[in-house]
């Protein structure tokens, strides 16, 4: 019995297509931050939206990947959070978002190298006692390699998915940018990785930057999933037999929600094309 | 100290803080009693919706409203009629077939409110929100009516013993409390129905707050039917919420439930950003629902 979810990224201005498509999704994802310093009402409302569909939680402030530890208040919000939601599950970024008290608005990727890992570890150790539940874990997309790295992205990932709770949660527009940036093989990089390890994957899309020679690939959350995005989810459907969640994040840029549901019937596509690779290797074996 | 023994006047202040207390007591447990978690309903159902809100008339306004967007009834003035090429078995739900047929001869948009036909069509839509404890069902209503007897039983009694205390001492200056007594259960039966239940208001204000981006973006919705958005800002704020000349014909065929509609907005910090990710002064990385524009660096999330 096949168990994979396809659902969309909740944004206000998406509110009336995706409650009224409802049956066309398993899933929504809601940005936990919005919710933090929510009134009554707004929670109350979040919870009528829960009693729809399954909700899941995604953290974009909480800065696991740091050396610093995540402050106990933005856990203490999580949890409550989650207390009122009973989300399916809840993640966070592999990224830091501030240092030295300066809050940098950005999901940057953190130095890869022991004491990230270290910090890391710690932090997931952290939320996952005070929040009930470990969080899923981003990779996050970067423009730059970050300094002070002593070892690639799927080495760090692994390390850490490996030693904590945390599951994966793979943004492969994100492994797709960092890719084609970098000038790595994101194919390869998904056969370094614990795939079976992955719980959800993030789709989005983006655009390019910059001039020729110093080009980079911007995940932007406001352009259309690009085709070798889906080949990617194909491949991780081919790689990791568990149930997968897949999400599309859209920011904003909207195209009709139709326009958003065709994209998620793509990745349902591409992840049934995956497992029927996936059971003609078993078959096979 | 017995409150029967009290003069005239100092008993009316009691009576008042009684009847007060009974009222506010009315209130609070109702509150209380009606109040669940949210309830799964069929959020795509814009008559469901509007039923809920403002019962057969704001159901058959949005009605109205949702056939001549598709071009199957036709407004001129305050009058609507079925366009030519319509007809009742072009559309799926029983309200617009009624709608077709009642407009087949050109009438007055407001005769739809006295059509004994067309509310019947929304009885169904009352019965699932009855079932969800929405509007109130028999159990909602038979505790109602307890509390309500229980209050009165208060008001009544307490008012009925002074008035027989004080004709048993040759007192006859009553009537200033009698007509106290009947002014409380007047109020006691007025605040013990309201239409809908306290999980049914909640409802109300959850889907209002949900759709707040629908209700900023109110003069750039497509029309024509191309999406289910004018139809669903309309169930959930009412007509008068639909902005632009697209839709002016409403104030015509309408007035009183467009006039009544506030024209201001509860912006959530923009268009394309939400709530937190422009508000929040507590910072935080990426996008995850702002966007801003693409002009942030991207989310890398």
């Amino acid at each position: 019995m096949n168990a994979d979810r396809f659902g969309i990224g909740w944004r206000p201005r998406l509110a009336a297509g995706i409650l009224s498509n409802l049956e066309r999704l398993d899933i929504v994802e809601v940005i936990a931050d919005d919710y933090f310093r929510a009134d009554r009402q707004q929670r109350r409302a979040l919870r009528t939206l829960a009693a729809q569909t399954r909700v899941t939680l995604h953290g974009v402030s909480l800065g696991m990947a740091s050396a610093v530890p995540v402050e106990t208040r933005r856990l203490d919000d999580m949890a409550r959070l989650c207390d009122e939601v009973r989300p399916a599950f809840w993640s966070e970024h592999l990224a830091f978002v501030r240092g030295g008290g300066v809050e940098i608005g950005h999901l940057a990727a953190p130095p890869r190298c022991e004491a990230t890992i270290g910090g890391a570890l710690a932090n997931l150790a952290r939320a996952k006692q005070i929040v009930g539940i470990a969080p899923q874990v981003e990779n996050v997309a970067t423009l730059i390699d970050p300094p002070g790295s002593d070892r690639d992205e799927a080495a760090w990932i692994s390390a850490i998915v490996r030693n904590s709770d945390s599951s994966l949660l793979l943004d492969l527009h994100n492994l797709h940018a960092n890719a084609l940036n970098f000038g790595f093989n994101a194919s390869e990089f998904l056969t370094r990785i614990p795939t079976e390890k992955v719980a959800t994957i993030h789709l989005a899309g983006g655009k390019w930057i910059g001039r020729n020679g110093a080009q980079r690939l911007l995940d932007d959350h406001l352009h259309d999933v690009p085709d070798p995005v889906y080949e990617l989810l194909a491949e991780v459907a081919a790689r990791a037999p568990q149930p997968l969640t897949v999400i599309l994040e859209r920011d904003g840029n909207f195209p009709s929600i139709e326009a958003l549901l065709v994209q998620l019937d793509r990745a349902r596509e591409a992840v049934a094309r995956g497992r029927a690779h996936l059971i003609m290797n078993e078959i096979a074996a | 100290m017995n409150p029967f023994d009290l003069t005239g006047p100092q008993f009316l202040v009691f009576y008042i803080g009684l009847s007060a207390l009974a009222l506010i007591a009315i209130v609070l447990t109702r509150k209380y009693a009606e109040s669940s978690p949210p309830p799964k309903l069929d959020l795509s159902d814009p008559y469901l919706i509007a039923y809920l809100r403002g019962a057969e008339p704001e159901t058959l306004r949005v009605a109205a409203v949702s056939l001549i967007d598709r071009g199957l009834l036709v407004a001129t003035g305050t009058q609507l009629k079925t366009a030519d090429k319509a007809s009742p078995d072009s559309v799926r739900r029983p309200i617009e077939k009624e709608l077709l047929h009642r407009f087949k001869r050109a009438d007055e948009a407001t005769a739809i409110f006295e059509d004994a036909r067309l509310r019947a069509t929304c009885k169904p839509l009352e019965q699932t929100l009855k079932n969800a404890g929405l509007l109130p069902n028999e159990q909602i209503h038979s505790s109602r009516m307890a509390r309500l007897l229980i209050a009165c039983a208060v008001i009544a009694g307490v008012g009925v013993v002074k008035v027989l205390v004080a004709l048993s001492r040759g007192r006859t200056n009553i009537w200033f409390l009698v007509i106290l007594m009947l002014v409380a259960i007047v109020i006691a039966i007025k605040i013990s129905f309201p239409r809908i239940t306290e999980s049914g208001k909640a409802m109300i204000a959850d889907l209002q707050n949900l759709y707040s981006g629908l209700k900023d973006r109110a003069l750039f919705l497509q029309t024509g039917g191309a999406t289910i958005e004018p139809m669903m800002l309309a169930a959930v704020f009412g007509v008068g919420a639909l902005a632009g000349p697209s839709f002016a014909y409403t104030h015509a065929l309408f007035p009183r439930a467009t006039a009544n509609q506030q024209t201001g907005s509860s912006s959530s910090c923009g268009s394309s950003c939400n709530s937190v990710s422009c508000g929040s002064s507590d910072g935080g990385g990426g996008c995850g629902g702002g966007g801003c524009g693409g002009g942030c660096g991207g989310c890398g999330g």
